[in-house]
């Protein structure tokens, strides 16, 4: 099976731009294009840089972008993934610093992310003689969180990173709801405040790329927002050090306690603050344009509103 | 040039153990790695750990079944340190926060795996080694331990000829540098790249093995390599043997449970030579180059436990095992040998140690038990650490004329014309001569063609060069490096394989059919030899389990 693979060449040191180098490269029927890569390196082109260990879908380390997807390169068929023109494009992941070729910097990219979240269990007591015993249905969701094996497509498919890569990541959060969800750690308080700083778990804009992207099924959005409502339950102000998420959530829980719904404008105000709700003006100024802002602006009572805040009262009389 | 006062030369499962202990103990601890830690191989292992937590079982049947496993060659004492420190061993990782499958009562679960009496392998569904690495590597991280990651270990620093050290290359950067340590601890894992195909993950190359002989230490027991029943077409990839243990049948074309007939009692879940053995056989048979792994009779219950496992079935063989067979074949798994280890790790050189797959501590005897590799890394990873954490320190003398050595080693390499040799051939050749020749089923004659072609191998190499001549990430020149270690312990693997003229576990000779314990209840121990390996042997230690017949 005679097929043409277009690689990404670059070399950090010298610079320049990217390009495509294309290798027609002889293989099986069942080769991967990890068996593709190893046959240009060793018979093609021995500068050919890139990452490789297991083998076998379980260590993350060949991830690349297949014909435009995130994939392991060693869990890739040429056969199934080729184009009809039998060609099969091979690049870094997106968002990453190429260091060269197909090496790129998995240093910064993820692991120094996943160490802010200080990433070890913290006992909670004394150790037992023993295992610990535990029910099984709480460790469930533990081995699920560990089933990552630090392929960081969730952080290339994430929606913020491209934008502001100082945020820690669906990768790093996932590391973290592993230990706050760990009924073995003590330190869950700690760990809440820690992902609740700015560019930690309320940076998320829950678009589900990132369960989208997990090939593990792990469902990385679903994780921050299981750390969002721990850090909730624990209570907002002192589950997070982020002052704009708890006014956020003051500021939603009281407008709709005592109107029956969200004031929108005044969410922004409280949650911002008179003087960042000032650089908000350009975006209220198109939205009047539009006729998306109502003038005069009015916020009345919804029919039942009464009804809505004895809910309010219902739920905390039953959560102290 | 860094220096520490234990040097740990591997970032995988036995590795980061042994850093830890080392670190525990007070040692100020460096650890090099070929790959980030969380790559290495032990994150494959999927089946489990061994330890007797479940009502009914003990150490002593653990060590039992460990004897009786490796055929009776394994090393009695080491047995039962390893299954005495089991539990304390599982234990530890809970503790740090491996999530272990509980039964209905919170207790640790256990499952069935080959060769075993009784259901002692703890798990974490079918990620064992997976969760085990993540929570070492966690705890790495917690102690600060200094990690060089991506650099290639390429000789070991001497004096007077104790190990002082290391010199290593960093992949990133294409510098050679030197690691003054007071004591060295191999963990670099096992050889068996050295075949092909390969369950192995690519670092697997015997580099640790090739080091510690060329330095003057011993290897013992080679020869005994151990095939996995269920690779699956091409590469080499296998499903885990948790399959088999939950009731998966090995089927010939006509429909037969062929390893029946070795194993009447057992059957697929017999250790892993034994079904090994009968697939291979099965298969030269004919015509079929593959015998079927039988999955419809199963519930989808519990294959949906193995999530990962079902997933390399659909993609990877492209089948439906609720409807369809699974076509496997032996490939080569593990290797049972290595550098000659006492139970402290202590190799023949002072100062130098190693533990997990590169070492021969002799637990594994012939043939080694799933449940037992984990277990194996962690115990004697441990006790390596902490051995080598107590030599007292070493004056760093001579190294700068090593490194420099070194340097111009690894400068003609890359400066060797190219020529028409290519690494990559002569690798590939290696591994299928190995495979042909040195499997688990294995002549006298074969044999003596591997010795041949071994040695025209290596012959081959010393002609090839390299094309890549850049510094930075020079992957070709690490592959180059990494083969010259493959034909070290190939050649060691076939001259220990015609030595021991018996068949006993993994080695399996049609010329010598019987086990012979009045000649061979001996470990095979290779010295380095310019001319080629010296061989002698070394008699089993029976302490409690005397050699029975083994049939299952």
């Amino acid at each position: 099976m005679l097929t043409t693979f277009k690689v990404h060449r670059y070399d950090s040191e010298l610079g320049g731009k990217p390009t495509f180098q294309q290798y027609a490269v002889d293989l099986p029927e069942d080769a991967t294009v990890l068996d593709g890569l190893f046959k240009i390196r060793e018979e093609l082109d021995g500068t050919l840089a890139f990452r490789a260990s297991c083998n076998r879908g379980f260590c993350g380390e060949c991830t690349l972008r297949i014909n435009r997807g995130g994939r392991l390169a060693c869990m890739t068929r040429v056969a199934a993934t080729r184009t009809k023109e039998g060609e099969v494009t091979v690049e870094p992941t997106r968002f990453v610093r190429v260091l060269k070729d197909l090496v790129y910097d998995v240093d910064r990219q993820l692991w120094q992310k996943i160490k802010a979240v200080e990433p070890w269990l913290q006992p909670a007591a004394a150790e037992p003689n023993s295992e610990h015993v535990i029910p099984d249905a709480e460790l469930r969701p533990i081995r699920n969180a560990m089933k990552c094996y630090y392929c960081g497509l969730c952080d290339e498919g994430c929606s913020v990173i491209p934008f502001d890569n100082t945020f820690l990541g669906p990768t790093a959060l996932t590391k973290a709801y592993r230990f706050v969800a760990d009924p073995r750690d003590g330190a869950r308080a700690h760990r809440l405040r820690a992902v609740g700083e700015p560019r930690g778990m309320w940076d998320c804009v829950h678009c589900y790329e990132a369960d989208e992207h997990c090939p593990r099924g792990i469902e990385p959005t679903a994780r921050i927002l299981d750390l969002r409502e721990m850090a909730v339950s624990a209570g907002v102000k002192s589950g997070t050090t982020n002052p704009q998420v708890a006014r956020h959530y003051d500021s939603f829980a009281r407008s709709v306690r005592t109107s029956g719904w969200l004031d929108e404008g005044r969410l922004a105000l409280e949650t911002w603050g008179i003087r960042r709700a000032l650089d908000l003006l350009p975006v209220a100024w198109r939205a009047l344009r539009r006729g998306k802002l109502p003038i005069p602006y009015r916020h009345p009572k919804r029919h039942g509103a009464e009804r809505i805040g004895k809910i309010f009262e219902k739920v905390e009389r039953r959560t102290p | 040039m860094p220096k520490h006062s234990v040097l740990i030369v591997g970032g995988g499962i036995a590795g980061m153990r042994a850093a830890l202990a080392a670190k525990e103990r007070g040692a100020d601890v460096g650890l090099i790695s070929k790959v980030h830690p969380l790559r290495t191989q032990g994150g494959t292992s999927q089946g489990g750990i061994n330890a007797a937590v479940r009502d009914g079982d003990s150490a002593e049947l653990h060590a039992a079944d460990t004897v009786k496993g490796g055929d009776y060659l394994g090393e009695q004492s080491a047995v039962e340190l390893l299954t005495g420190a089991a539990r304390s061993a599982v234990v530890a990782l809970d503790h740090w926060g491996v999530p272990f499958n509980r039964d209905p009562n919170g207790r640790l679960d256990a499952r069935r795996l080959g060769g075993a009496s009784r259901s002692r392998a703890c798990f974490v569904d079918d990620m064992t080694g997976h969760a085990i690495l993540q929570v070492l590597h966690e705890q790495l991280l917690k102690a600060g331990i200094a990690t060089y990651q991506e650099w290639a270990v390429t000789n070991l620093l001497t004096e007077d000829g104790a190990c002082i050290g290391a010199v290593a290359l960093e992949l990133a950067s294409g510098r050679l540098d030197a690691f003054a340590a007071n004591a060295v601890v191999l963990a670099t894992g096992g050889c068996t790249r050295v075949y092909e195909p390969t369950s192995a993950a690519y670092g697997v190359t015997g580099d640790g093995v090739a080091l510690a002989y060329r330095a003057g230490a011993a290897l013992s027991d080679m020869e005994m390599v151990q095939f996995h029943s269920l690779g699956i077409k091409g590469s080499g990839m296998i499903l885990t043997e948790a399959l088999l243990g939950l009731g998966g049948y090995l089927i010939n074309a006509a429909g037969e449970r062929f390893v029946l007939q070795s194993a009447p009692t057992l059957g697929e879940q017999a250790p892993r030579d034994v079904v090994a053995r009968a697939a291979e056989k099965e298969i030269a048979r004919g015509p079929a180059e593959f015998v079927a792994l039988d999955l419809r009779h199963l519930g989808g219950d519990e294959l949906k436990r193995l999530e990962l496992t079902g997933h390399i079935i659909k993609t990877q063989a492209g089948v439906d095992p609720a409807t369809q067979t699974i076509p496997v074949r032996p490939v080569a798994h593990r290797t049972m040998g290595g550098v000659h280890v006492s139970t402290d790790g202590a190799t023949g050189v002072a100062g130098l140690y190693a533990a997990g797959g590169c070492a021969g501590t002799g637990v594994h005897g012939a043939n080694g038990l799933a449940g037992n590799w984990l277990l194996e890394a962690l115990v004697f990873g441990e006790r390596a650490g902490l051995a080598a954490a107590q030599r007292a320190p070493q004056p760093a003398k001579g190294v700068d004329a090593q490194l420099e050595d070194e340097r111009r080693r690894i400068g003609s390499i890359v400066d060797r014309p190219v020529g028409s040799e290519k690494a990559g051939a002569i690798r590939s050749e290696l591994g299928r001569l190995m495979r042909r020749h040195v499997g688990p089923v294995r002549t006298a004659s074969g044999l003596r063609q591997a010795v041949n072609q071994v040695a025209e191998l290596a012959a081959r190499y010393q002609k090839a060069g390299i094309a890549n001549k850049q510094q930075r990430f020079n992957y070709e020149l690490a592959a180059f490096l990494e083969l010259e270690s493959l034909l070290t312990v190939g050649k060691v693997i076939v001259a220990a394989a015609g030595f021991r003229e018996e068949s006993r576990g993994a080695h399996y000779r049609e010329d010598h059919l019987a086990r012979d314990d009045a000649r061979w209840l001996a470990h095979t121990v290779a010295s380095f030899r310019p001319e080629g390996p010296a061989m002698t042997s070394k008699p089993v230690a029976i302490r409690r389990w005397k050699p029975e017949g083994r049939r299952y």
